[in-house]
């Protein structure tokens, strides 16, 4: 079971009306542990990399894939 | 005179003016007011190229060029002269950009045959990015031997006599094909830059558009060559930045604590320096001498390019370099090359702070030399954390350290972008493209380049770039200029509720981004040139980087890269402002051909505008006029499509 969440603030409605909603419920601080962020370590080996690479920068390195370029006549 | 608070923006700086001031320092803020600009200089008047003259081609007062001639001993115009020294900036640009990613190719290959003690491949994934770039064999090779070949084939693209380069296929195809058309295309890196040095000798080539086209083919060697080399191999070399929080403003610098700053435009000593900074040997030495650690801060882009990999402290950008050794605090200054004064060594005189200069390239009377080897660069790095050790105990004068210290977040790859926007799963732009497509962004600008004590240090960076997230467009940086709108608290993901506009800032809070983004240092431009193509290739926003809403801006340059980063951005498709002077005035039709007439040649154009929010509002106006281009102005009726509607749509 959830705990209870005891943070609210006061914010103003689209259309003027102040209302109560839930605050963060995060810890307030500042981010620490470089590594903890890094998405590089989601690519183990050399084939998961090629493999990210052929498909995230498919603007490049995939052959059937030039986004707005793809048009009948190339430039 | 001026006061010091009208010589800066930044409360740190000021602070330590006046103590400069008290304790009868120069710093290049005073020298401003004591040397005048030459005004022949300044217009790209004055032709030295030869022992006939100097040539001043100064036109009667208040004629152009386009009324009257007026020629120089070998009958040179002023047109001719002005593209000349014009060519001239873009080449030294070119070369010391260049120079820096020859460096960091030669150590990737000593560092991949184990030439290099302390240097590894720390990205794999970036050196198959660069294997496939460069049609190198993958496949179950050893990671050292990929990466030889990477260096060696990055190293043959400065030498490279004919052919195109290999990173200007990474390009939208419409570009290239523009650069085919005018025939710009780079053959070579150091062909360019020498070909522009003979094509403005005496007597060769004498007509300002031929030296214009030139001019871009440089350009756009350093752009997309060798600028793109040294972000890429350090990429492989050091990693790839990501989002990382850090700590600008001299207050960074710590009284107890031995200070190392280093200072300078290559990362490959500093990296050494945060290693020998953290050796127990060097720890225990400091704490002998009575500090309580060692504390490495950066100035200019080695303090950007450290602090996107290590969370390195940055001390103050270009015109603040004097002004952290007037703290009394700092116990060396490390620096390699680009942007270093030479008054360093007499401002250093007053404290008891050691100059320690690094690189064959770069040596400075006054200055102690500790020259740099990739093969020797640990040891390298000790011997000058050990001068920094040996100097703590001899401070003299007076020691402040303003209280001054900004947090901000730094490190925004192209690859990183990708991955905020789209996640692992569909790395992409979408999300951009589309919140520029549906209006909640309006456009895109990099605002980057140097200081200028001409102008109020950091006050004209940070008044365009708030003038531009409050209208909603969101800005890329680099270099000191990111430093500056760092200091002002617009680089955290705070800063997009206090200072964007609604459409930016509701992207900004979703994604988690700051609305000024921290893409490295100078040399990192090359950056901004693939984010905006990767906009491009992910579609809705026409086929080219000038369809594209963005444009560039270098409101406090001062150094000739600008000029070179300047062109290849216009070279590339995008409208590019500047502030400070102009160096072509001189001649009107020069500059008409610079502001008017590349135009019609690359869809783009150079504009000078010393005011940041007049300059702001051109660039906002560029961004809705390519908006309107776009058919993106205004809201539009959403249809559905049936597949009727798509055969058709196909059939064209």
């Amino acid at each position: 079971m959830c705990e209870k969440v005891e943070v609210k603030e006061e914010k103003t409605r689209f259309d003027g009306v102040k209302v109560e909603v839930l605050g963060p419920t995060y810890e307030p601080g500042k981010p620490a542990g470089q590594e903890e962020g890094s998405w590089r370590r989601k690519l183990h080996d050399r084939e998961e990399m090629l493999k990210y690479l052929k498909t995230g920068e498919r603007y490049w390195y995939s052959g059937d894939w030039y986004g707005s370029e793809r048009r009948k006549n190339p430039a | 005179m001026a006061e010091n608070t009208d010589r800066s923006v930044c409360p740190a700086t000021v602070q330590l003016l006046g103590k400069a001031q008290q304790e009868g320092v120069s710093t290049a803020f005073f020298r401003a007011d004591q040397v005048k600009p030459c005004p022949i200089g300044a217009d790209g008047s004055c032709c030295r190229n030869c022992a006939m003259g100097p040539c001043r081609v100064l036109l009667p007062r208040g004629k152009s060029d386009l009324e009257v001639e007026v020629t120089g001993v070998c009958g040179a115009t002023t047109d001719t002269i002005s593209a000349r020294n014009f060519l001239r900036m873009i080449a030294a640009g070119a070369a010391a950009h260049s120079d820096h990613g020859r460096a960091v190719a030669e150590t990737l290959i000593a560092a991949a045959k184990g030439e290099a003690p302390g240097y590894s491949v720390k990205d794999e994934y970036k050196l198959m990015k660069l294997a496939l770039d460069f049609g190198i064999e993958v496949g179950d090779r050893p990671i050292e031997d990929i990466a030889v070949d990477v260096g060696r084939a990055a190293l043959a693209q400065f030498s490279q006599q004919e052919g195109e380069l290999a990173f200007i296929k990474k390009a939208p195809l419409k570009r290239q094909e523009i650069w085919h058309k005018l025939g710009v295309v780079p053959r070579g890196i150091d062909r360019e830059v020498v070909e522009a040095l003979h094509r403005t000798h005496m007597g060769v080539d004498q007509d300002a558009e031929s030296l214009l086209m030139h001019g871009m083919r440089v350009a756009l060697a350093d752009g997309w060559g060798g600028s793109m080399i040294g972000t890429e191999l350090q990429d492989v070399l050091f990693g790839t930045p990501q989002p990382i929080l850090g700590q600008v403003n001299p207050g960074v610098l710590k009284p107890d604590h031995v200070n190392v700053i280093v200072h300078g435009h290559e990362p490959l000593l500093s990296e050494m320096m945060v290693m020998a900074a953290e050796d127990p040997e060097m720890l225990a030495l400091a704490r002998a001498k009575g500090a309580q650690g060692i504390n490495v801060a950066g100035i200019c882009c080695t303090a950007n390019e450290i602090l996107m990999r290590h969370g390195i402290p940055i001390a103050g950008n270009f015109l603040q370099q004097e002004l952290a050794i007037v703290t009394g605090v700092v116990d060396a200054m490390v620096v390699d090359v680009q942007c270093i004064m030479q008054s360093l060594p007499k401002v250093a005189q007053c404290y008891h702070t050691r100059i320690i200069t690094t690189s064959n390239r770069a040596h400075i009377p006054g200055a102690t030399h500790i020259e740099f080897h990739e093969h020797d660069a640990l040891n390298a790095a000790r011997a000058i954390v050990r001068a920094a050790i040996e100097a703590f105990p001899h401070r003299t004068g007076r020691v402040e350290v303003p209280a001054h210290q900004v947090d901000f977040v730094a490190g925004f790859s192209h690859e990183t972008i990708d991955y905020l926007l789209g996640g692992m799963f569909r790395a992409s732009y979408r999300p951009l493209n589309d919140n520029i497509i549906n209006g909640r962004i309006r456009g895109v600008a990099g605002v980057v380049g140097c200081n200028n004590p001409r102008v109020e240090h950091d006050a004209v960076h940070v008044a365009m770039v708030k003038e531009l997230i409050k209208n909603d467009v969101l800005v890329l940086q680099t270099g000191c200029s990111a430093i500056a709108c760092a200091k002002a608290g617009l680089l955290t993901p705070e800063a997009a509720g206090q200072h964007a506009g609604g459409g930016l800032a509701e992207v900004c809070e979703t994604v988690g981004l700051p609305p000024v983004i921290h893409m490295g240092s100078c040399v990192d431009n090359s950056r901004i040139l693939m984010a905006a193509t990767a906009m491009v290739k992910e579609g809705g926003l026409g086929d080219d980087i000038s369809d594209l809403p963005a444009a560039g801006a270098a409101p406090e340059w001062m150094s000739e890269k600008a000029i070179s980063i300047g062109q290849y951005f216009v070279a590339s498709g995008v409208f590019t402002v500047f502030g400070v002077t102009w160096p072509t005035t001189g001649s009107e039709k020069f500059t008409r051909m610079l502001f008017e007439g590349l135009e019609e040649k690359v869809k783009a154009r150079w504009a000078y505008e010393p005011d940041p929010i007049k300059a702001a509002r051109c660039m906002i106006e560029h961004i809705d006029a390519r908006r309107k281009a776009l058919g993106i102005d205004k809201a539009r009726e959403r249809v559905l499509y049936d597949m009727a509607m798509r055969r058709e749509l196909e059939a064209l």
